[in-house]
């Protein structure tokens, strides 16, 4: 494997001088293009209290393409599939080079903060959000205190 | 409202118009003018390709300007520090005081020009890469003055249209021939540019980037890493993990806790690199699906790659029969398109 580009490492420390609060990103200790990922989730949202951990893999020609980046921790989200899966734009055709790995986890905490039900992964949790949002944000608070909760 | 203008206004804004022409706009409400804009270039004679900073100044002029100071602000600030506009900003201020009861727009450019004269280089960082622009480096600046290493920028079109071509070719014959045709952006505001990507590419690459120090975790990434391991640990024992449990989508592949193991303790190093390198690769073509079922693990994201962990420090280990994803199984995941 070619050596590990100098962005990359210049991220990584930046990372751990410069962290961005409520996210913590680690690379793996025999791939350090394999992050493991906490984030926490944002007050007043129905994910408050929660850590998700997430993981999150720079592939080859990172940062020409995008970060890989899915959830680990379940989650009720109308963009987080069942396979932990993120509707993005960012991580698809919206990505550009000048993002980075804080910024793309800080656009996964906000997609917490702000979901939204009309570009929708998770079809049956969208629908509910739509129709039902209470319902759909008391489910959210039950998965969050069930699985994400460090209690 | 009586549209009566001060005189000294009125003749500022004719000598504006007069000699910045096309490059100023004044906006009127009842043909009075409120409000000023021009964008500042540094002196450079009229090579424009030398011009690598610029800034966007506007002035909001008060109802009794010039005997009141008017309201200044520096907008769209390109290749140009934090503290290079601090020092423009406080000079202005200071300009603004002692100019008045008098015009003082035509000072105010002359004043943000010098400053950018001087400073006519690029400074901060090239995005792409995180490096600086060194001696040596070879550099380009776009239309929306952007700065990047040549070779960087190269890059990112290069990839860009590989990612356009591949869409495209997902996308149903119809669809195909109503796509928009590629258009290259810039990486930071994503307005369109148009580069020769042949004469990119030729740039050597940043002088910063070229040598890489190794990676090495320092005490403070395994403390922490220790505790991630220790939080998913947690998590997977109540269920709470993509995969585990009742929720869970059908399989794709079942292993077993045995299978790592014995594939952990086989693996020497060199077993190591290679599953770091298929890792990459199979990652890196979003569509590569079945095959790279291996890679993507909830938990245990590259079970070939991993060491026989400490009998007390095996938290990231699976307690039981781990189901096993492809890290992105779908092609394509369409959203905000």
């Amino acid at each position: 494997m070619a050596a590990l580009p100098r962005r990359i490492i210049k991220e990584t420390q930046r990372l751990m001088q410069e962290p961005v609060p409520g996210i913590s990103a680690v690379p793996s200790e025999t791939n350090a293009r394999y992050f493991h990922v906490i984030v926490t989730g944002p007050e007043d949202s129905p994910f408050e209290g929660g850590l998700f951990k997430l993981e999150l893999f720079l592939p080859e020609d990172y940062p020409m393409s995008a970060p890989k980046v899915r959830f680990i921790t379940k989650i009720y989200h109308p963009n987080i599939d069942r396979l932990g899966r993120i509707c993005l734009d960012i991580l698809k055709d919206k990505w550009s080079p000048a993002l980075q790995i804080r910024t793309v986890l800080l656009s996964i905490q906000a997609l917490l903060s702000a979901p939204n039900p009309d570009d929708p992964l998770a079809n049956d949790v969208a629908e509910l959000w739509k129709v039902n949002e209470g319902e759909a944000i008391r489910n959210a608070k039950e998965w969050t205190r069930r699985y994400a909760m460090d209690n | 409202m009586s549209a009566t203008v001060d005189e000294r206004v009125t003749d500022e804004v004719e000598a504006l118009e007069a000699i910045l022409m096309d490059d100023v706009v004044i906006k009127r409400v009842n043909d009075v003018p409120e409000i000023i804009e021009t964008v500042v270039h540094p002196s450079t004679g009229d090579d424009v390709d030398q011009q690598f900073v610029c800034i966007t100044l506007e002035v909001k002029l008060t109802p009794d300007y010039p005997d009141s100071s008017p309201e200044v602000n520096l907008r769209n600030p390109r290749g140009l520090d934090d503290q290079l506009l601090s020092t423009i900003n406080s000079q202005i201020k200071q300009k603004l005081l002692d100019c008045l009861g008098q015009p003082v727009v035509f000072e105010l450019i002359e004043l943000i020009r010098d400053n950018l004269t001087e400073s006519n280089l690029p400074s901060g960082q090239c995005v792409i890469c995180l490096y600086g622009f060194v001696d040596g480096d070879v550099f380009i600046k776009t239309q929306c003055y952007h700065h990047f290493h040549s070779h960087c920028l190269a890059n990112h079109l290069i990839a860009g249209k590989k990612y356009y071509q591949e869409e495209l070719e997902k996308l149903p014959n119809w669809q195909q021939m109503q796509a928009p045709p590629y258009q290259q952006t810039c990486p930071v505001c994503r307005c369109p540019v148009s580069c020769d990507v042949d004469v990119l590419k030729t740039a050597p690459p940043p002088v910063d980037s070229v040598t890489a120090p190794p990676f090495c975790l320092t005490a403070e990434l395994k403390a922490l890493q220790i505790k991630m391991a220790a939080l998913l640990a947690k998590q997977v024992a109540k269920g709470g993990v993509v995969g585990v449990g009742d929720t869970g989508p059908p399989p794709l592949t079942i292993t077993s806790p045995s299978d790592h193991d014995n594939e952990a303790t086989n693996g020497s190093s060199s077993v190591a690199q290679e599953g770091a390198k298929s890792d990459a690769i199979g990652a890196s073509t979003d569509g590569a699906s079945r095959d790279a079922a291996g890679e993507a693990a909830p938990g245990d994201p590259h079970p070939q790659q991993r060491r026989p962990p400490p009998p007390s420090a095996a938290p990231l280990a699976p307690a039981r029969p781990t189901t096993l994803y492809p890290f992105y199984p779908l092609p394509t995941l369409r959203c905000h398109s």
